[in-house]
């Protein structure tokens, strides 16, 4: 039962990093960014090539190492994010939802077959794979690794939660989520919070991908597709456009994932799953922590 | 509705005219030089992965009917013509399947040689059967294949039914007492890890402690490594992908399991051992159709082959060479490239020799054996452990 909980916040943590990205890209231009589980799969990739381009690495830095190099993925696949945003979505910006969505899936299959048409279709061992001791904690199986990669999941969260909060910058992206329009004619530079915006979601989302690279051991490129259906469920139960939500939805999604598949089956899981999504949808379509929203793509 | 009748009645009769000058036209391009005609290469195609997933593998075969293509045409072609090598990349997808066997049609083929993938292949059957275009499979091994009941399929890959048997086999000799079933959904590998159940609880005697199923293409599976451990079985058998394998081998340890694992053909790939980490896959066992580095006296071939392509054989690299060459075969007894007598000649062959032994056809178009044997994962590489002979 605690190895349940356990399994189901792991994963959830990592659903969560991603759906916050969703979810702050939504809440701010009302654009659900496809293409958002691809940069886990570009950031994944990025820390490949930065930690095999070091050479061998002794063992004992391997963590100073992977910090490094999750700081540095973070603010590359940041970047790309605002790439993205400035060529793909910019230029559509005031066009219908619709043709902002199918953007969005082409950037999506733009960034998948490019990775492999660059780095080729197989699968990557990472060069750096985080093994450690387990300990037991009320019954539970919890691995060294595990906890390093929940405290930085809980870092960038927690921070990530300040900063919308606190700064400036966090007031005006709130405000635009609220009324685009009139924080334009108090004085918002919207481009410029929006930019910041997918910064910030992306760099997340990167940083989500280098450590399941650095756990898991393996990287393809289309890593991306499926976790990236899972962290929209999770920004969806978790109320899509709520910072909180997201959070909360992704440890949910795990969790649910987790006892799913122990009360139903392996092969029933993912119908469990995205049967609580439909039901969401149709009983509370806000998600939990939601707001009332009147429109919907 | 009544004025719509004789609209669609004409788009109908065009349609039929259509296929009417299509059909002429396919018999009498055959003279101009037209593969299907009787001057001019024979056109072998082969629709197999060359991107994606499973590339590597089909690259592998790839080779390999290059290197039987190569082989046959310097020592003079078949029936006075040069063999002409056409392969399609299918990624391992139905759709692009689909389109490259539409393809490979539409080029003039005369023999396929592909199919790696079973989800992939399958979507191919009825296009190359419509055409009337002999099929000869190296690779793909689903029962589903062979219960399409196509009479232009053929495949010289032991099938999953066979597979089964041996995996059931080496359960019994080894005496594992509880046994659970991981597939990946896919055709290919619930094929066999249903199969597997069934012959489990016909023999008796071994427990299936549980059957279950993961969703490919993911990176956690904790939640069927809690399974597992929960059922505690003495062995895992793993009948999808290396990809899912690897990992599920990493986490499976990682969560301090200690029964045995053993994994399907689809799972036999030195990357498997990689994704794995470290020395997680050491005693791993496969069941798997013979690869060049178990066939005995297969040296000046494996040789010959690194030599043309710079690098080692891989699976299915031998099944493929076999599949050009008995597709050779087949048009030389048939005096033609006629698809109904190369279907009747490969009915008849008898005592041909292939990698795996004399090829007879049962009436099910597979081989009599499947030739399936254990390997084992020792010192980071797969190696024969027992040919359950």
């Amino acid at each position: 039962m605690t190895q349940l909980v356990w399994n189901g916040l792991f994963v959830g943590s990592f659903y969560a990093l991603i759906a916050l990205g969703y979810s702050m890209v939504y809440g701010i231009i009302k654009l659900l960014n496809f293409a958002h589980g691809d940069l886990y799969m570009l950031g994944a990739f990025i820390g490949y090539a930065m930690l095999s381009s070091v050479g061998i690495i002794p063992a004992s830095m391997s963590i100073t190492a992977l910090l490094i190099v999750l700081l540095l993925t973070m603010i590359i696949s940041g970047g790309i994010g605002v790439g993205i945003e400035r060529l793909a979505y910019r230029p559509l910006r005031g066009s219908p939802r619709l043709a902002v969505l199918i953007t969005a899936v082409g950037a999506s299959f733009t960034l998948e077959y490019g990775v492999s048409a660059i780095a080729g279709p197989n699968p990557r061992v990472f060069p750096v794979r985080l093994q450690g001791q387990t300990f037991d904690v009320l019954g539970a199986r919890v691995s060294a690794p595990q906890i390093v990669l929940m405290v930085i999941a809980v870092l960038l969260m927690l921070s990530l939660n300040s900063y919308i909060q606190r700064t400036s910058m966090g007031r005006a992206m709130r405000a635009i989520a609220l009324d685009p329009k009139g924080s334009l004619l108090m004085g918002i530079n919207v481009n410029k919070v929006i930019t910041w915006t997918f910064f910030i979601g992306s760099a997340l989302a990167g940083a989500a991908g280098v450590m399941a690279g650095a756990y898991y051991g393996k990287i393809d490129f289309l890593m991306g597709f499926i976790i990236g259906l899972k962290a929209f469920t999770a920004a969806v139960i978790g109320g899509i456009g709520n910072i909180k939500g997201a959070m909360l939805g992704g440890l949910l999604l795990g969790l649910l994932e987790a006892f799913g598949s122990q009360w139903l089956g392996g092969e029933w899981r993912d119908v469990f799953t995205f049967a609580v999504l439909i039901a969401f949808l149709t009983l509370k379509p806000t998600g939990l922590l939601g707001e009332r929203v009147t429109e919907r793509v | 509705m009544k004025l719509r009748i004789p609209k669609v009645l004409a788009v109908g009769a065009v349609a039929a005219a259509l296929m009417a000058t299509t059909g002429c036209g396919g018999i009498l391009s055959g003279g101009d030089g037209n593969a299907s005609g009787d001057s001019g290469p024979i056109k072998i195609a082969a629709v197999i992965p060359l991107s994606g997933s499973s590339a590597p593998t089909g690259t592998y075969m790839k080779n390999g009917m290059q290197m039987a293509i190569d082989e046959i045409n310097a020592k003079g072609g078949v029936l006075g013509r040069q063999l002409q090598f056409d392969p399609e990349d299918e990624a391992c997808d139905p759709t692009q399947a689909a389109a490259a066997a539409n393809k490979a049609v539409s080029n003039g083929a005369v023999v396929s040689v592909g199919g790696y993938c079973s989800g992939a292949t399958l979507p191919t059957l009825p296009i190359f059967a419509k055409a009337n275009i002999p099929m000869i499979i190296p690779a793909a091994n689903s029962q589903e294949l062979v219960n399409q009941k196509l009479p232009n399929v053929f495949l010289i890959n032991g099938t999953g039914a066979q597979q089964s048997a041996a995996a059931v086999k080496f359960m019994a000799k080894d005496g594992v007492k509880s046994v659970a079933l991981v597939d990946d959904n896919t055709s290919y590998s619930k094929d066999i890890a249903s199969q597997t159940k069934k012959d489990l609880e016909a023999a008796g005697g071994i427990k299936v402690a549980l059957a279950t199923s993961v969703t490919a293409g993911e990176s956690d599976y904790s939640s069927v490594v809690h399974d597992i451990t929960g059922a505690n079985p003495d062995m895992v058998y793993w009948t999808g992908y290396y990809q899912e394998g690897g990992l599920i081998i990493n986490q499976l340890k990682a969560a301090g399991f200690k029964g045995k694992i053993m994994v399907a053909d689809g799972s036999v790939d030195a990357s498997l051992i990689e994704i794995a980490g470290g020395t997680n896959a050491e005693g791993v066992f496969a069941t798997m159709t013979q690869t060049p580095d178990t066939i005995k006296g297969a040296e000046t071939w494996i040789a010959d082959y690194t030599k043309k392509f710079g690098s080692a054989p891989g699976p299915y690299s031998t099944q493929s060479y076999d599949a050009v060459r008995l597709a050779a075969e087949a048009i030389t007894k048939a005096g033609s490239t006629d698809g109904d007598k190369i279907i009747a000649a490969l009915n008849a062959i008898d005592g041909f020799e292939l990698f795996s032994g004399p090829l007879k056809f049962t009436p099910e178009h597979t081989l009599s054996s499947g030739g399936f044997q254990i390997l084992v994962v020792k010192d980071g590489k797969f190696t024969l452990h027992d040919d359950l002979s």
